[in-house]
């Protein structure tokens, strides 16, 4: 049907602000975590602060912020960045904690190893800690994605063209207000099934390399 | 305690009862008898398939051949039971587990009445005084209005013999109700069993008690790969097993 | 102009607005918890063709975002002669994701109940639906509340969306201030703290519900 085509155009702008914002996400999160986890009181509640208030907000909210709000003097801003920049600072906030829950899952064995070895904090964080963070949190991430990749629907009130823009579109154009809604819940129902998948695959690559 | 199996009327009967786990024959082929006032004591190394034999008599695992008969009630392998007969057989034959099972979010006295008011139907009143007396016949009175997480191991595998005391069972099974406890402990749950085999109740109890068996027992069953080695009474097979591999079992547990 | 400046003009508003969506969080968890104890319950019955067919409609209430969902109801229903307020109908929308997602925080509740009690009851001969009235949905609802809260979080969250359908909550309401005034970020800053006044302290609560839950059990 025409109609599905036209919406299911959207998908690639859809699966553009997920990745970017996971990406953002998954980057922004580390100092998050890092301070959250720091010995300085100060630098935690700060931490602690920041991520609260990142996850206490609607998404929908922070994109009027953004656009409308501090973006109303950056008129380079265009609501793609807008949605990818709002969603994605959510994101770090989510990916901080999935990361903090990876830190204590790992095994203190692996600290004290590392620690006996003469590795400095630093190194052992980096080198021997951090990549088995990054593959324990690989499961929470991916299924925060597939959440993320609903959430980004939200971009479509500040204008930005993807599957649920067009749908709205489509509904306006042929005075059918059920059929596209319907179509387009159908299309995120199944680009979400693979992502499930393709995670569940990568959990199982990755799952032998982590000491826990 | 020492008449012989023959006089009395068979409470259960297991005949020709096997039970698999995929390509794994855990019961194989076993055939039983216990009868009324009977003290039957299961023994035999691990994996012999003593707590499944236990647990196809109340049909927790249902046999994959034979049939079992627990007072009146017959079942055959294969068939369907219907709700009524299965619990009518499991209100006859009570259950205690190892790792006890009572219900943390309910009362120790809760625990004893809930059952009796759903499956016999008894006004809260009512259960509940039959309750507080179980209650009080293993020695936990006081502890009627506690929760279970309150209690020792010991205290709450005595609360889960009065639960299945409740119903008022024919027969009572056992599946290693010690194990789980340490060796004081376990010893108040012995002396409990202990009284409800001179009261005259039939039991089943799988155990590693050698001395409970060898005590309070009549009838000595020892299985080893899901089938009975050799039954008899306990002294005599405690002194002169026939065979070589109760000789073995018998020699790693009662020398250690 | 400060930055502050008309904020105790707009608050009223403002706190109407935030009225509406506690409003509509409150009616989707009471609507959309029972049916996802429900649908938690038909998971896991031994009946394959109601398991099938639950376990359908939970993966696609949970396939499909909450906005798509609301789009449905408010726009889409009309066309198929059911015409709802906004109010209604994000509190339907809002309920129908509830039990989706519940569903599954539900189920994993029940199945955490340990096995070893349902036997026992089984061993009682107790029949199976007193077996889940008495003993399994009564712990397994009590585990499952500390992330039954932070979805209820997530919930209150979600009622922000209903700005795409006019519905006057406190999103809606920041964005009119908004429009007429110009000065959205300080509107926006405004109703994201009336936001926060409600998300941060219901956090803190449950972790120590968490924490408290942990001692008992």
């Amino acid at each position: 049907m025409h109609m599905f085509l036209t919406i299911f155009a959207g998908v690639p702008t859809t699966l553009l602000i997920t990745v970017a914002s996971l990406a953002l996400g998954m980057l922004g999160g580390i100092p998050l975590v890092l301070g959250r986890r720091s010995r300085f009181r100060a630098l935690r509640m700060v931490s602690r602060f920041l991520i609260e208030t990142l996850r206490g907000i609607p998404p929908l909210v922070w994109l009027f912020l953004i656009f409308f709000g501090f973006g109303s003097s950056m008129t380079w801003m265009t609501a793609l960045m807008a949605s990818i920049f709002g969603l994605g600072l959510i994101s770090c906030a989510y990916m901080a904690e999935i990361y903090r829950g990876g830190l204590s899952a790992i095994s203190a064995g692996q600290w004290e190893a590392a620690e006996a070895l003469g590795m400095n904090h630093r190194s052992v964080l980096s080198k021997v800690i951090g990549p088995q963070v990054f593959r324990v949190s690989i499961p929470a991430a991916a299924t925060y994605g597939i959440g993320l990749l609903k959430d980004s629907s939200v971009a479509f009130t500040i204008g930005v063209t993807d599957i649920l823009f067009r749908a709205t579109a489509q509904s306006y154009q042929t005075r059918d207000a059920l059929t596209p809604f319907l179509i387009a819940g159908l299309v995120y129902i199944i680009i979400t099934i693979p992502s499930a998948w393709g995670s569940r695959w990568l959990d199982a690559r990755l799952k032998n390399r982590v000491a826990r | 305690m020492t008449q012989s199996a023959q006089n009395k009327k068979p409470v259960i009967h297991l005949q020709n009862v096997s039970k698999r786990f995929g390509a794994n024959t855990v019961v194989d082929d076993v055939t039983l008898t216990v009868g009324e006032g009977e003290v039957a004591a299961i023994i035999g190394p691990s994996g012999a398939g003593k707590s499944t034999l236990l647990r196809c008599i109340n049909l927790l695992e249902r046999p994959d051949s034979g049939c079992i008969t627990v007072c009146d009630t017959l079942v055959n392998a294969g068939e369907q039971i219907g709700a009524k007969e299965l619990a009518l057989l499991r209100r006859n034959a009570g259950m205690v587990f190892q790792s006890f099972n009572l219900f943390p979010h309910l009362t120790v006295l809760r625990n004893v009445s809930l059952a009796q008011e759903r499956v016999l139907g008894r006004g809260r009143k009512e259960a509940d005084e039959v309750s507080a007396t179980l209650l009080d016949r293993v020695g936990l009175a006081d502890k009627a209005d506690e929760y279970p997480n309150r209690c020792s191991g010991g205290q709450q595998q005595r609360i889960a013999i009065a639960r299945a005391l409740a119903l008022e069972p024919k027969v009572m099974l056992f599946d290693e109700p010690t194990s789980a406890l340490d060796p004081e402990l376990g010893l108040e749950v012995l002396a409990v069993m202990k009284e409800l085999a001179v009261e005259g109740m039939t039991m089943v109890v799988v155990t590693h008690e050698m001395q409970f068996a060898r005590d309070v027992g009549d009838h000595l069953i020892v299985m080893a790969e899901g089938a009975i080695l050799e039954e008899g009474p306990p002294e005599e097979i405690f002194s002169a097993p026939r065979h070589g591999r109760t000789r073995q079992f018998l020699s790693a547990v009662l020398e250690r | 102009m400060s930055f502050f400046a008309a904020w105790d003009s707009w608050f009223p508003t403002l706190l109407n607005g935030l009225w509406v969506s506690v409003r509509v969080a409150g009616l989707s968890l009471l609507l959309g918890l029972p049916a996802g104890l429900l649908l938690a319950l038909g998971s896991s019955t031994k009946r394959r063709p109601v398991r099938w067919l639950v376990i359908g409609l939970v993966e696609l209430g949970r396939g499909m975002p909450a906005l798509v969902m609301l789009q449905i109801v408010y726009f889409g229903l009309p066309s198929a002669g059911l015409t709802l307020s906004a109010f209604v109908s994000a509190a339907i929308a809002f309920a129908l994701t509830t039990a989706a997602y519940t569903s599954e925080i539900l189920r994993g509740g029940l199945q955490a109940v340990p096995a070893g009690e349902v036997e026992a009851a089984e061993a009682l001969g107790m029949a199976r639906r007193d077996t889940l009235r008495f003993i399994v949905i009564p712990q397994g609802v009590r585990i499952a509340i500390p992330p039954l809260m932070g979805f209820a979080i997530l919930i209150f969250q979600v009622t922000s969306l209903a700005y795409t359908i006019a519905l006057p909550e406190l999103t809606s309401q920041a964005y009119s201030i908004g429009s007429s005034s110009f000065r959205y970020t300080s509107v926006f800053v405004l109703a994201a703290l009336l936001y926060l006044a409600v998300t941060i302290p219901t956090s803190f609560l449950t972790e120590r519900v968490e924490n408290r839950l942990a001692r008992h059990l």
